[in-house]
């Protein structure tokens, strides 16, 4: 189980979830778990190819060729927009 | 060097946080205060929009990385300047024009070190804390791009 977690205007397009992967059989990373959802939400999908969108691996910024354990929380993040 | 790190939906009270960091100890000459407010124009997706169709902003977070990464970024000023406390507030939630949204205070035995620190805070903060606005325009809500001017304004600091 993968907690996936939408930030900003991602939010728009789909719920926080916890997604169902065996990690270690599909030798899950950020970039493999956005193909699964963009084949079920094809317009989140496009938002989360998007240039700028980041990937955060328990709260740490990391690629998209990150391994990603069962249990951990990976979030899409867009670009920021405080202060 | 002394942090102080809050993000939270409550008002901030900048004479409260003002005298926290002068007490924070004797050897401090200097303290330098900035304060960030719902301003009157917003950048609502690429168009500009006049202030008085901005009837409120909403502001989300992701709690536990903001909160660590306000942390490195007061220890990275730290490293920058020889620094004796900082504090950075950032507010989430429902806000309207004019409130307060963000503090930043540096107290240093100097007053060029508080200064410089007090705006790299800001700068960094704008680019890198994991927070995202939205603004209510007439009766929907937008989320708000980043500016390319806060990239630029990260560009003098150098290499992060």
């Amino acid at each position: 189980m993968v907690k996936v977690l939408f930030f900003g205007r991602l939010g728009d397009f789909s719920e926080n979830i916890e997604l169902k992967v065996n990690c270690t059989e599909i030798e899950a990373t950020p970039k493999k778990i956005r193909s699964l959802l963009s084949e079920d939400n094809v317009n989140l999908g496009k938002q989360l190819a998007a240039a700028q969108v980041l990937v955060a691996v328990n709260k740490v910024i990391v690629g998209w060729d990150y391994p990603i354990n069962d249990g951990d929380e990976l979030a899409f993040l867009p670009p920021v927009t405080g202060g | 060097m002394k942090s102080h790190i809050r993000v939270e939906c409550e008002n901030f009270d900048v004479g409260l946080e003002y005298q926290r960091l002068r007490l924070l100890c004797h050897q401090i000459g200097a303290v330098v205060t900035f304060t960030g407010l719902v301003r009157d124009f917003e950048n609502s997706e690429s168009q500009k929009v006049r202030s008085d169709s901005l009837s409120a902003m909403d502001l989300q977070h992701y709690p536990g990385m903001t909160e660590a990464l306000m942390t490195n970024i007061a220890e990275e000023a730290a490293v920058r300047w020889s620094l004796l406390g900082v504090t950075i507030i950032h507010r989430v939630g429902k806000l309207s024009p004019n409130d307060q949204i963000v503090f930043v205070g540096v107290a240093s035995e100097h007053r060029s070190e508080a200064f410089n620190a007090a705006e790299f805070l800001m700068d960094y903060l704008k680019l890198k804390a994991t927070f995202w606005k939205r603004v209510m325009i007439g009766d929907q809500w937008h989320w708000v791009s980043p500016k390319s001017s806060d990239e630029d304004a990260m560009l003098k600091w150098g290499r992060h």
